[in-house]
């Protein structure tokens, strides 16, 4: 009877609530994300520091974004918006000789700069515009002006600002540290992602089928665990200097075997609950459950997990930069500038150091604040205590 | 449960060859190994080889016919890797000999080979009646002037396994030695920091449980999650920076293990130093493992302070403390003990970051450094050790897991 009577109660305060809105998991998870004001801002800053680390060439940059020269007009900059180091050079070599443009005698790349000191001490008409930061990240003591070890906030012979300084090459602390973002960011992303991609399904068809795969994998995992994985990439790395993209493979490697774990045990369990074996008896095909039903209540521990993967990354590569055993030199990385910095330790060079650790420093936050929302908003946990 | 640990050490000797074996492939296989590399710095005539990395120099012939003999460069891989282990014999002692004269062997033995018919035949130089044991000739002949030359060996099993790690060919010493000259340096660092980020973040897990969602708990855990997401050589850099350098607050040492003139100073001076330099790098170590364990402690204590149980003990009465510290912290630190093994293992493996940034002469530095130079047996000699370290360390957390939480019934 009490059963009967409850029934409708239960139904009309569910029609209460849903006259509100209903809402599906996805929609009251991120409701729940963006209530997490630290995350929610962290997620905001970073995504709009990523996206506009695409436009750095614009930003950022030796090369001008407009040369205007006796009637013809080029763009050397916006060619090297297609010249990130992750794509690759798809926009051709942005290279254009100082003759070209009139500086006499200047075969080799064009110093923009000072092309635009000089079209302003003729007034021909001829000009040029500089991007807002007008120094680029790997030009070095070669180019007319660059000096090593200018401290922060100095300014060249010719006025212009240094941020961040230079380093022991000359090369401007400032336009690296940026650069640097774009590529350990893009990296870690890469490597996450990739490592994703190869530990869900081999995890979850561990955890599903089980048996001799199961057994095998797990002795192949627990010995590819063991090993000093960091120490390993070195060897690697020392052997084959390795372009971006083997780098990624490297440490991606090495970085899928917690997420196969993970997934697999997540799976294990899964299976034997109820809503598999109703599955299973109604003949659903084996993919179907694996993908439709199992798969979505197994996501959220590595959902929750990938932030804190992309530090875990970001962390690495920085850490094989600063051995000297991660990208190849002279791309802009986080990690050689301290190595840098580290070796120059006793000059007072301080700069060389805080400037890309501090950049480290913030972008690891920022990951951890939005890993940290994000875990709240998928497992909210209320705690109630009584004293 | 006894069982299940014998079980479990018993395991770890397929994973211990599995994992060893990886590493021996890597390292051998790969084009431009120890050997390749000491052949092609001879042929440049002894100069520099490589892109000039530190320490990377030319050995001379016999270190390189050494190397070629300690690792059979002649063998297939697979015969390679078990002289390695030692369980296949390897030439251990190796003479070479010129037929007729007499040539001392060690233990005040002389050998000496004669002319028997077409062939020869090895004998004692001084009472050709005496056996010679298992010493063995042959013959070879020398790879650029085609001189035949004859050589008297003994064979051994020697490897990992027996402890023969083989000698370092930069300090010419066996790497045992070395890596025993260099271990205490960061077993040191390691023992303070393990009892360090294990004491801090008890307090700190239990704190934080009791002041959920206060500003308290909202401060420290920014700290936490800055240890936590940053790497701790990074931490150390900033931090000698800051309070290392003359720009700053030159407080603390540059680095180092120890003052230079160490060996001068009274007791107590030596102990004032040692503490001096221990500061920073210390504090780099720890925060690596700290704000992990710190977050599990607070998350599993707070969980437990909501259970039933808890309730009931706060409701008969008994003080906070005992509740807290008695009833509740049991089953709290059940987690972060289950992570001892994997503390054990980063404060192992992963140390030659942070003593390269501090300039300490550990087993960390010593592996890297023997890394660029390619002193090969010293890197496969680190690597075994933390692959060990590694495997210890998983069984470690299982023990321990068994001794904290009685529920627990390893089959």
């Amino acid at each position: 009877m009490t059963e009967i009577h409850s029934q409708p109660t239960e139904q009309s305060s569910a029609l209460q609530s849903s006259s509100e809105e209903i809402l599906s998991i996805q929609q009251r998870r991120w409701r729940k994300f963006r209530s997490l004001k630290r995350g929610y801002y962290s997620l905001l800053v970073l995504l709009a520091a990523y996206i506009v680390s695409f436009l750095l060439p614009l930003l950022v940059n030796n090369r001008a974004l407009v040369v205007h020269y006796n009637g013809k007009t080029y763009f050397p900059a916006v060619r090297d918006l297609l010249d990130l180091p992750i794509v690759g050079q798809l926009g051709g070599t942005p290279f254009i000789a100082g003759e070209e443009l009139g500086q006499v005698g200047n075969k080799s790349e064009c110093n923009y700069r000072a092309l635009k000191r000089q079209y302003e001490q003729e007034g021909k008409g001829n000009y040029v515009i500089m991007p807002p930061y007008p120094f680029g990240p790997i030009e070095d003591i070669s180019v007319e002006g660059n000096e090593p070890f200018m401290p922060p906030l100095s300014r060249t012979a010719f006025g212009e600002l240094r941020l961040f300084g230079t380093d022991d090459r000359g090369r401007d602390v400032f336009a690296r540290m940026a650069y640097g973002f774009q590529i350990s960011f893009s990296f870690a992303l890469l490597v996450a992602t990739l490592s994703y991609l190869i530990g869900v399904p081999l995890g979850a068809l561990m955890g599903y089928f089980g048996r001799w795969f199961d057994l095998l994998m797990q002795r192949f995992m627990e010995i590819w665990g063991s090993l000093p994985f960091l120490f390993l990439i070195i060897i690697v790395v020392s052997i084959v200097r390795p372009s971006f993209f083997v780098l990624v493979l490297l440490l991606v490697i090495f970085s899928w075997l917690g997420i196969a774990q993970q997934m697999r045990a997540q799976f294990y369990r899964e299976k034997t609950r109820d809503y598999t074996a109703a599955a299973i008896s109604i003949g659903v095909p084996t993919w179907r459950i694996l993908l439709r039903h199992i798969l979505p209540n197994s996501l959220v521990p590595i959902i929750t997990f990938f932030p804190f993967a992309v530090v875990g990354d970001i962390g690495a590569l920085v850490s094989l930069d600063f051995l000297g055993f991660g990208l190849a030199p002279p791309t802009p990385s986080w990690g050689e500038m301290v190595s840098i910095g580290m070796d120059n330790l006793t000059n007072g060079y301080w700069w060389l150091v805080l400037v890309p650790l501090g950049a480290l420093f913030v972008t690891l936050m920022l990951v951890v604040f939005i890993g940290e929302a994000v875990r709240e908003a998928f497992d909210p946990k209320t705690f109630s205590r009584l004293r | 449960m006894v069982e299940y640990f014998i079980r479990r050490l018993l395991l770890t000797i397929p994973t211990f060859l599995g994992s060893t074996f990886v590493v021996f492939l890597i390292v051998q296989l790969a084009p431009g190994g120890p050997l390749e590399q000491q052949i092609q710095a001879l042929k440049r005539g002894g100069e520099t080889a490589g892109a000039g990395l530190v320490g990377e120099q030319a050995l001379p012939k016999d270190a390189i016919e050494e190397l070629k003999r300690f690792y059979g460069f002649d063998k297939p891989i697979w015969q390679r890797y078990l002289i390695w282990l030692g369980v296949w014999k390897r030439e251990a002692k190796s003479y070479r000999i010129k037929p007729g004269v007499p040539r001392l062997v060690g233990d005040n033995e002389r050998l000496i080979l004669v002319k028997e018919g077409e062939s020869f035949v090895l004998r004692n130089a001084d009472d050709p009646s005496r056996p010679i044991g298992d010493w063995k000739w042959r013959q070879e002949r020398d790879e650029e002037t085609g001189e035949v030359r004859y050589r008297v060996y003994r064979e051994a099993y020697s490897g990992i396994l027996t402890g023969d790690f083989g000698r370092s060919y930069r300090f010419r010493k066996p790497v045992i030695e070395l890596i025993a000259e260099r271990l205490p340096v960061s077993i040191q660092f390691g023992i303070i920091s393990f009892v360090l980020s294990y004491a801090i973040s008890v307090y700190l897990g239990v704190q934080k449980a009791l002041r959920h969602n206060t500003p308290f708990d909202f401060a420290t855990s920014s700290a936490v999650f800055m240890t936590y997401s940053i790497p701790g050589w990074a931490i150390g850099a900033v931090l000698l920076v800051l309070f290392a350098t003359d720009r700053f607050f030159p407080i603390f040492p540059l680095g180092g293990f120890e003052d230079p003139l160490y060996a001068d100073f009274s007791l107590l001076e030596k102990i004032w130093d040692r503490a001096w330099h221990f500061v920073l790098p210390t504090i780099a170590y720890t925060a690596g493992s700290f704000a992990l364990l710190t977050m599990l402690m607070k998350n599993s204590l707070i969980e437990t302070l909501s259970q039933d149980y808890i309730r009931t003990a706060f409701a008969k009465g008994i003080r906070e403390e005992r509740v807290i510290w008695l009833h509740a912290m049991r089953n709290s630190i059940i987690p972060i003990t289950a992570n001892i093994g994997y503390v054990i293992g980063i404060f192992f493996a992963g140390s030659y970051l942070i003593e390269r940034v501090f300039d300490i002469q550990g087993i960390g530095q010593l592996s890297f450094e023997a890394l660029v130079a390619r002193d090969y047996p010293i890197v496969f000699a680190f690597t075994v050790i933390s692959v060990v370290v590694t495997l210890i360390g998983s069984i470690l957390s299982d023990l321990a897991l068994a001794l904290v939480d009685p529920r627990i019934r390893f089959k």
